[in-house]
C-alpha cells in the first residue's frame, strides 16, 4: 500500500486514492485558480489533501479547484493544521482523530455549495496539534461507501506529537 | 612459415573483433549522449500496445507505475496512474531540452485528448532540473511533478517522451516521441483509432481565456491585491 509521510503526518492510501501534502510558505506559482495564490491569513502549516480522483494543481486549502471536478462517487479530504497558539481554544477541544458517520454530512457544511455534494467539518486536537478535517462527498447515493472508506483512511492517519 | 601465417591470421581476427567492439561501443555512447542532450532529431513515432496485429498478450504490456515526487513549489505528490478509472498521458519533459519547447507551447492551449484523459508532465528531480525555468515554462493549470523515479520506472530514453497509460488495466498502452504534443496526439489517434485525440473538445475554457485570467491574477497579485481584498468588490478604501 502506498504511503505519504512528511511534516509529522503519515497516511496510507487505499486503491485509487492519491495525495498532496504541502506547507504553504508563500503564494504558489503557476496556480490554476486565484484561491491558490493564498490569502494573507492562509495557513503556513501542513495541509494534506486526499482524494479518490485526480487532484489538480493549484487547489485552495479547502479544496477549491478540486471539488468542482468531483463525480458522484468521489470524495475529497483536507486536513489542515492550525497554529500552535490555537491548541487549548474551545474550537479545538475535541481530542483525537474524529470518526465519520453518514449522519454528519450535509450540504450546509460545504465551504462551497455545489449540487449533490455533502460536507463535514471537524475541529480537534491530536498530539498537541490543532487541526481541521474537512470532507466532501460527491453524492448522497454513494455516501455510505465513501464514508466507510474515508473513515478507515482517517483513523489510520498517524500524527506525530508536537 | 606456416606457423607465422597462422599466428598473423589469428592476430588479425582478434584485432577485427576488437575494432568492431570499439565501434559498437562508440555508437552506443553517441546514442546515449544524444538522448541526454534532449534527443533533438529523434524520429517521431509512437509504439502502441497491443499493435494492430497482436503479437503479444495484452497482459504482457509493461506495467504502469504511480508517479510520486514533488511539485516545483515543494508540494509532495502521489498521483495514481495504474488501477484507476481514467487514462493518463505522461509527458516526460525538461526545461533545458530545446525540442520540448513545442510541447510546453501546446500545453498552454486546449488539449486534443479523449475526455477524461489526465495529462501529467514529469520532469526530473530538482537536483537535475532548473525549477525556476520550469516555473516559467509551465502554463497555468498544468500539473508538473518532479520525479526521477518515474523516469527510471518508465525507462525514459530522453526528453521529450510520451507514455500513454491505460488506467483500468494498469498497463502502458503506447509510448514514443514527436515534434510536438499535437503530433503525439495525431500519432495516438492513428494508432488507437480514437478521434478524441484530434477533435477539439467542445467543452472547457479556451486557452486564451485561461491565459488572460492568469495574467489578470498575476497583475493583481503583483499589486498586492489578494483574494478577498475589498478593492475587488468596489468598496471604498
Amino acid at each position: 500500500m502506498t504511503a505519504v509521510a512528511a511534516y509529522g503526518l503519515r497516511v496510507e492510501l487505499p486503491r485509487a486514492w492519491e495525495a498532496r501534502l504541502y506547507r504553504r510558505a508563500g503564494p504558489l506559482r503557476a496556480a490554476g485558480h486565484p484561491e491558490a495564490f493564498g490569502h494573507p491569513d492562509a495557513s503556513v502549516n501542513p495541509v494534506l489533501h486526499l482524494a479518490n480522483f485526480p487532484l489538480p494543481p493549484g487547489r485552495g486549502d479547502f479544496g477549491t479547484g478540486a471539488v468542482e471536478r468531483m463525480g458522484a462517487a468521489h470524495v475529497f479530504v483536507s486536513l489542515v493544521e492550525y497554529d500552535r497558539a490555537e491548541v487549548g481554544r474551545p474550537l479545538f477541544a475535541a481530542r483525537g482523530l474524529p470518526r465519520l458517520r453518514v449522519a454528519d454530512f450535509a450540504p450546509q457544511a460545504l465551504q462551497r455549495r455545489l449540487p449533490g455534494q455533502l460536507g463535514c467539518q471537524r475541529f480537534f486536537t491530536v498530539g498537541g496539534r490543532a487541526m481541521c478535517l474537512y470532507v466532501v462527498l460527491g453524492s448522497r447515493r454513494h455516501a455510505a461507501d465513501l464514508v466507510d472508506e474515508t473513515d478507515a483512511v482517517v483513523t489510520g492517519l498517524e500524527v506525530a506529537a508536537a | 612459415m606456416i606457423v607465422l601465417v597462422l599466428v598473423e591470421t589469428v592476430l588479425l581476427a582478434m584485432l577485427t573483433v576488437l575494432v568492431a567492439g570499439l565501434l559498437r561501443a562508440h555508437g552506443t555512447v553517441l546514442r546515449r549522449l544524444h538522448a541526454l542532450d534532449g534527443g533533438v532529431g529523434r524520429d517521431a513515432g509512437f509504439t502502441m500496445r497491443p499493435p494492430a496485429v497482436p503479437t503479444t498478450r495484452p497482459d504482457q504490456d509493461p506495467q504502469a507505475h504511480d508517479v510520486t515526487g514533488e511539485t516545483v513549489d515543494g508540494e509532495l505528490v502521489t498521483a495514481r496512474v495504474a488501477d484507476v478509472d481514467h487514462d493518463t498521458l505522461l509527458l516526460f519533459l525538461s526545461s533545458g531540452c530545446e525540442s520540448c519547447g513545442a510541447f510546453w507551447g501546446d500545453l498552454a492551449g486546449p488539449l486534443l485528448l479523449p475526455v477524461g484523459t489526465r495529462v501529467l508532465v514529469v520532469a526530473q528531480d530538482r537536483d537535475l532540473e532548473s525549477t525556476s525555468a520550469l516555473a516559467r515554462l509551465t502554463p497555468p493549470g498544468v500539473d508538473v511533478v518532479l520525479s526521477s523515479d518515474a523516469w527510471r520506472d518508465y525507462e525514459v530514453p530522453g526528453s521529450p517522451h510520451a507514455v500513454f497509460v491505460d488506467g483500468p488495466r494498469g498497463r502502458v498502452r503506447g509510448e514514443g516521441t514527436g515534434q510536438s504534443l499535437r503530433q503525439v496526439a495525431q500519432l495516438l489517434a492513428q494508432s488507437t483509432g480514437d478521434a478524441g485525440f484530434v477533435v477539439t473538445p467542445s467543452t472547457g475554457k479556451p486557452g486564451r481565456d485561461a491565459r488572460q485570467e492568469s495574467e489578470v491574477d498575476q497583475a493583481l497579485l503583483a499589486a498586492g491585491i489578494l483574494p478577498g481584498d475589498p478593492r475587488l468588490y468596489g468598496e471604498d478604501v
